[in-house]
């Protein structure tokens, strides 16, 4: 190694020994056993099968679920973000401000937020009851797959608006103008000039939402009332079960298909962006 | 009214909507924080503020801030070191090769912090056999913030005026003298914003400091407790704080490392 890779020496430690390591340690557990609570170092796919059998109706659900806050998020984000570039004149550095100071204002809090929103008490309640839309406080808006998706959506909708805006940015309104000025259509411009400029801040975007709601497991429990989603059943496996090898199966298996799944998204979507 | 003004209302309509939808949920609970009632509903009941009285007289309350602070400030201080250093180097290479490199670190940013925790409370417990406490802590959140750090500093670096450090090199200063006279006080602002950005990803961060903190409590984990025990409006003014540390630090970092997406 020359001089000049040298300072990547503690990040690069911190990475393999901190996050690389634990990772294959967890992956090896995966084919472990476990007998009378304990940890037994074996070799058999019985995690994986247990986990292909007992779990493959939550493991769709899952990524499902995780499918619609990904699309949800990254819909509104792209609207959000391209309405801030190019439609709120004065008003864009207050917007995007606003994006980036909710970005880090608490995972807990922003979860405890909507379950009191939601809740038999919660303002959202309170409002259908006094427009006279309900006669009393309904319990339908807490502990389903939509508050999940709602709480979810809410907390992902900054981290995917900044990697779609830093793209829109580069974007010189002139150039949309000079499209216009030629004949193309509003769709036309969208297709062929927006969308492939930020077509990497989408696929961040995208990614992110999906892989960060198909691992979460405090939102189900929180709102989402036992909500089948894999992360639920997978702490269940560290916190109750004490059955790490289970545990690491599932993850590792969830892993895999939601890593598949937006890889082949990614790429009908690139196919798509082509002229 | 012409296509042009309809779609234009439709934007500003959206806008209003998501920030709507962005900044109403936290006032609220910062509002309620302030309510007499416990019940979070409206209109207030008046203004209190005997819910932070409460918070504070709870015995859990100060050792789990301090848990944080110490964990977030250790974080923030090794990730700006692992993570400055690092950005300097990838600057040096050919942007293609930085750009794979940057993507492999920013792994841990994608992975859902359920797997990180999990893992590494394996590691430590079954791996490497070594008590579990803050400073496991700590090293997670390390992982977690490194990425983001490396992000910052290499978009600095990106626009960064080399040539009064080869001047510096021209006059005779070694390396670490023109890295510690040069180039350390022009992105300094910088390092100081990325660390404020690790800091608040360290306080935010609840569930790789659950699993890897064996005993004792930080802010979110002692948040975790209350609202799975009961509906303390206590909550409230513990989550405003949270909101107050991490809105504050992610302002001042802003400010100082004027990074923009």
């Amino acid at each position: 190694m020359g001089r000049k890779q040298l300072p990547l020496v503690p990040a690069g430690l911190i990475y393999a020994g901190v996050f690389v390591a634990p990772l294959l340690f967890f992956f090896v557990i995966s084919f472990w056993s476990v007998k009378s609570r304990i940890l037994r170092p074996d070799f058999t796919f019985k995690n994986y099968v247990a986990t292909w059998a007992q779990y493959w109706d939550s493991m769709a659900n899952t990524m499902a679920v995780a499918l619609m806050i990904a699309a949800v998020t990254t819909l509104l984000a792209f609207g959000f973000a391209y309405a801030v570039r190019f439609k709120a004149g004065k008003l864009e550095g207050p917007l995007l401000f606003l994006a980036l100071i909710t970005l880090f204002g608490g995972y807990l809090v922003k979860i405890y937020a909507w379950k009191s929103i939601l809740g038999r008490d919660g303002i959202l309640n309170q409002a259908l009851v006094e427009l006279g839309l309900v006669d009393q406080p309904v319990d339908a808006l807490l502990y389903n797959t939509n508050a999940v998706i709602i709480t979810l959506t809410y907390f992902l909708l900054p981290f995917a608006i900044l990697p779609i805006y830093g793209n829109l940015r580069a974007i010189n309104p002139a150039t949309i103008e000079a499209a216009r000025d030629l004949g193309a259509k509003r769709w036309a411009v969208m297709r062929d000039v927006i969308l492939p400029q930020c077509e990497k801040g989408i696929v961040i975007a995208f990614t992110l939402a999906f892989l960060i709601s198909a691992g979460d497991y405090v939102t189900p429990r929180f709102v989402g009332g036992g909500a089948a989603m894999m992360g639920h059943f997978i702490e269940l496996q560290f916190s109750l079960g004490f059955n790490w090898p289970q545990g690491s199966a599932m993850s590792f298996s969830a892993m895999l298909l939601s890593l598949a799944i937006v890889l082949a998204l990614r790429a009908a979507f690139k196919r798509s962006l082509r002229p | 009214m012409k296509a042009q003004q309809v779609s234009d209302l439709a934007w500003r309509g959206l806008i209003f909507l998501v920030s709507g939808f962005m900044a109403l949920p936290l006032l609220l609970v910062v509002l309620f924080s302030f309510n007499q009632s416990a019940l979070t509903s409206l209109p207030l009941t008046g203004l209190t503020l005997d819910w932070y009285r409460r918070l504070f007289a709870k015995d859990a309350f100060w050792p789990a801030l301090e848990n944080s602070l110490i964990v977030g400030f250790a974080a923030a201080l090794l990730a700006i070191v692992t993570g400055t250093l690092a950005a300097l180097a990838l600057s040096r290479f050919q942007p293609r090769q930085a750009g794979i490199l940057i993507n492999i670190l920013s792994i841990p940013m994608m992975m859902p912090a359920l797997i990180i925790g999990v893992s590494l409370m394996s590691y430590f417990v079954r791996f490497l056999d070594v008590p579990l406490g803050l400073w496991t802590v700590v090293l997670g959140h390390v992982v977690i913030a490194q990425p983001f750090v490396v992000l910052i500093l290499y978009a600095r670096l990106a626009h960064f005026d080399w040539s009064a450090v080869d001047s510096a090199r021209d006059l005779g200063a070694s390396p670490l003298q023109a890295f510690f006279t040069v180039t350390l006080p022009i992105i300094q602002p910088t390092i100081v914003g990325a660390g404020l950005i690790a800091l608040s990803i360290s306080l935010d961060d609840f569930v790789i400091a659950f699993f890897t903190i064996g005993a004792g409590n930080t802010l979110p984990t002692l948040v975790w407790g209350l609202v799975r025990t009961s509906l303390d409006p206590t909550i409230n003014a513990i989550a405003t704080l949270l909101l107050a540390l991490s809105i504050g630090s992610t302002i001042l970092a802003l400010r100082l490392s004027r990074y923009r997406g």
